[in-house]
């Protein structure tokens, strides 16, 4: 599995961890992360610590997750991004579309 | 205990040796003269000489003077026989060296008195002797070590020179070795990073953490990583490594390619302070943290404060040995001490810094190592640009056809192919953003021949995915070809891709409102390369990137 997803025991709180990529190969396995959500989830993080990459395809992913999100989660932040990353999200202005920590 | 017993009459030596004798001891030797005395007596090495005052050829006194010159360094009890009781000769006894004097007739107990009193003397001082030997042995062995580490720290502790000349700093140890470490190291992304830090106490013990520190500073630093990740790898290396009493208050910093966005993580150090070009106090750093090498990894915070700031901005970072310098009154020279003297001076370097804390302690010695460090925020472009890369001029491609695309993996190998050489890892991030970008637009509108608006909706976003991977598997011909070309006089990578298919309007990719799900890859990639161009229809990218 090449992320992880982690449940708050409150299940108020949904992480994913992405690895290394977050590039086109990850369509699939994103999606499914925040699938089927329980209503009581209202803060979606996307922990980018380990990633060194990233491709548009990953900006789409996030926009996309974003949308379906929109009237069910109210917070969607993004944290621990790499330098290399954070120039991406932001040569993008993601930081005025998400929380970007 | 050996005696040695010194008289130029024989009677006087049979009675001596006979007293002796009746209290057990034994180890007696005899000489007749001065100069059979001395003789003997570097032969025998007695441990009490008892001295006839008046000998024919050399007189007692001349005898106790040359063996208290050719002895070492243990004390040598020499005791008079006189039969002369005048003061003058018993003065003069024991200013040539003599310790004591029994007066003839003998009166044995006296005499057995002063002899046991005298070799317990010589019994301390010779344990004395032995213990200064062996203390010199030591230290001579300590200072070998110390040579020999400070070798190893001097090669291990070594910042890059291309770095280091952004930094106006200085360490003044408290001892032979700091326990406070400065530490930078320039980054893959083109930026650069610096730790100061401080172990718990100074010398030797809390040096030698230095040693780990700085090699797990100086991976992590190439590799690019975070001040978040940096901070919480040192924290577990020191925390299994360090006793419980020790640790390691330190601030990491980042500082961006441009030079004026901080990240700054600050466990257990003083305030960073950051003017502004005209010396205003912009901000502090203050610590958020405990300090590295305390918590357990599921405890420790990693989270960093980010700052941007102007050029021209200062940040001074110290470690503090400095503020708590204290003068002869007993005061401390303070935070606010060091903040008076930076706040609204912008042009005093560090070195002008000290000259106040050196009239402060009006010639007390600092008690702790003290490290100031001063970054000018300012354009890290000729970092990136004074990094030596290969010297090699070249090309190489590679053609993806179909069953190379279907792997997928083809893309990637040409990238670390490129980044195997000499200074070109530093692009490594950049190079993969830009090449899978362009990878990705010449198989999906290229050869897949797909259209990117059909991911306007979140349905049609997973359905892209899921034709294009349809596509690929039933794709039976087509190709893509890599290309790279390295300028070395210029520092420029060239990359070529190039694809099989109809060709694309690279145009209308580009004038997609910015927030639909697609169409933001080739404005992106425009802020990465130098240039960026479509020939041939869309069919032929050219990147030109910077090394």
């Amino acid at each position: 599995m090449a992320l992880e997803t982690q449940l708050s025991t409150d299940e108020k709180l949904l992480v994913i961890k992405m690895d290394d990529k977050f590039d086109f190969g990850k369509v699939q396995d994103f999606r499914k992360a925040y699938a089927d959500l329980p209503e009581s989830v209202n803060v979606v993080e996307v922990d980018l610590a380990h990633t060194e990459y990233m491709d548009s395809s990953a900006l789409g992913m996030l926009l996309n997750m974003q949308k379906v999100l929109k009237d069910s989660v109210p917070t969607i932040r993004i944290t621990h991004c790499r330098p290399q990353v954070l120039k991406i999200l932001t040569i993008s202005r993601f930081d005025k579309k998400f929380d970007i920590k | 205990m050996r005696i040695l017993i010194v008289d130029d009459e024989s009677i006087n030596r049979f009675l001596l040796v006979h007293m002796l004798e009746e209290d057990g001891l034994l180890d007696v030797y005899e000489a007749r003269s001065g100069h059979e005395a001395i003789v003997l007596a570097s032969k025998i090495q007695p441990d009490i000489v008892l001295l006839d005052v008046v000998m024919p050829d050399l007189s007692g006194f001349d005898v106790a003077r040359e063996l208290k010159n050719t002895n070492d360094n243990v004390y040598l009890p020499i005791i008079f026989i006189t039969s002369l009781d005048d003061e003058e000769t018993i003065a003069k006894c024991l200013d040539v060296g003599g310790d004591d004097f029994v007066s003839k007739p003998f009166n044995k107990t006296v005499l057995l008195a002063k002899v046991r009193a005298h070799a317990r003397t010589r019994e301390l001082s010779k344990k004395a002797e032995l213990q200064n030997k062996e203390l010199t042995y030591f230290r001579h062995s300590i200072e070998r070590e110390h040579e020999i580490i400070e070798h190893i720290f001097s090669q291990a502790i070594v910042n890059n020179p291309l770095v280091t000349r952004y930094f106006d700093y200085r360490l003044f140890p408290a001892a032979e070795f700091s326990g406070d470490v400065f530490l930078c190291e320039a980054s893959p992304n083109g930026g650069l990073y610096f730790l100061i830090g401080d172990f718990t106490g100074h010398g030797l013990a809390s040096a030698i953490g230095a040693l780990p520190v700085t090699k797990a500073f100086q991976a992590m630093a190439t590799k690019g990583l975070s001040v978040s990740e940096i901070a919480s790898t040192l924290n577990t290396t020191l925390e299994s490594l360090l006793p419980i009493n020790m640790f390691f208050a330190a601030a990491i910093v980042e500082v961006s390619e441009n030079g004026c966005r901080l990240n700054v993580w600050n466990g257990g150090m003083p305030n960073l302070l950051l003017q502004s070009p005209t010396g205003e106090l912009v901000t502090k750093f203050g610590s958020q943290h405990m300090a590295l090498g305390i918590l357990q990894a599921d405890e420790f915070d990693d989270k960093d404060e980010v700052y941007s700031t102007e050029p021209g901005s200062r940040l001074l970072a110290f470690t503090d040995g400095l503020i708590e310098i204290t003068n002869a009154e007993g005061e401390m020279f303070g935070e606010e001490g060091i903040e008076r003297w930076f706040v609204g001076n912008p042009s005093v370097s560090v070195e002008e810094l000290m000259a106040p804390l050196k009239q402060f302690l009006g010639g007390n010695e600092p008690h702790d190592d003290i490290t100031l460090t001063m970054f000018t925020c300012q354009a890290l472009t000729s970092l990136r640009r004074n990094q030596p890369v290969t010297a090699l001029p070249f090309s190489v491609s590679a053609t993806l056809h179909h069953n190379e695309l279907k792997q997928g993996e083809g893309v990637q190998h040409f990238i670390e192919l490129i980044c195997s050489q000499r200074g070109l890892s530093w692009i490594r991030s950049d190079l993969f953003t830009i090449l899978t970008e362009l990878y990705s637009n010449a198989l999906e509108h290229g050869v897949l021949g797909m259209d990117s608006s059909m991911k306007r909706t979140s349905e049609g976003f997973m359905a892209y995915y899921e034709q294009r991977e349809q596509n690929l598997a039933d794709l039976q011909s087509g190709y893509i070809e890599l290309r790279a070309e390295f300028d070395v006089g210029e520092r420029l990578l060239t990359v070529h891709v190039t694809d099989s298919g109809e060709g694309f309007d690279s145009l209308a990719l580009e004038k997609v409102p910015s927030d639909e799900t697609y169409g933001r890859g080739i404005s992106m990639l425009r802020e990465l390369c130098e240039t960026l161009t479509f020939i041939d229809n869309g069919r032929h990218a050219v990147a030109r990137i910077p090394v």
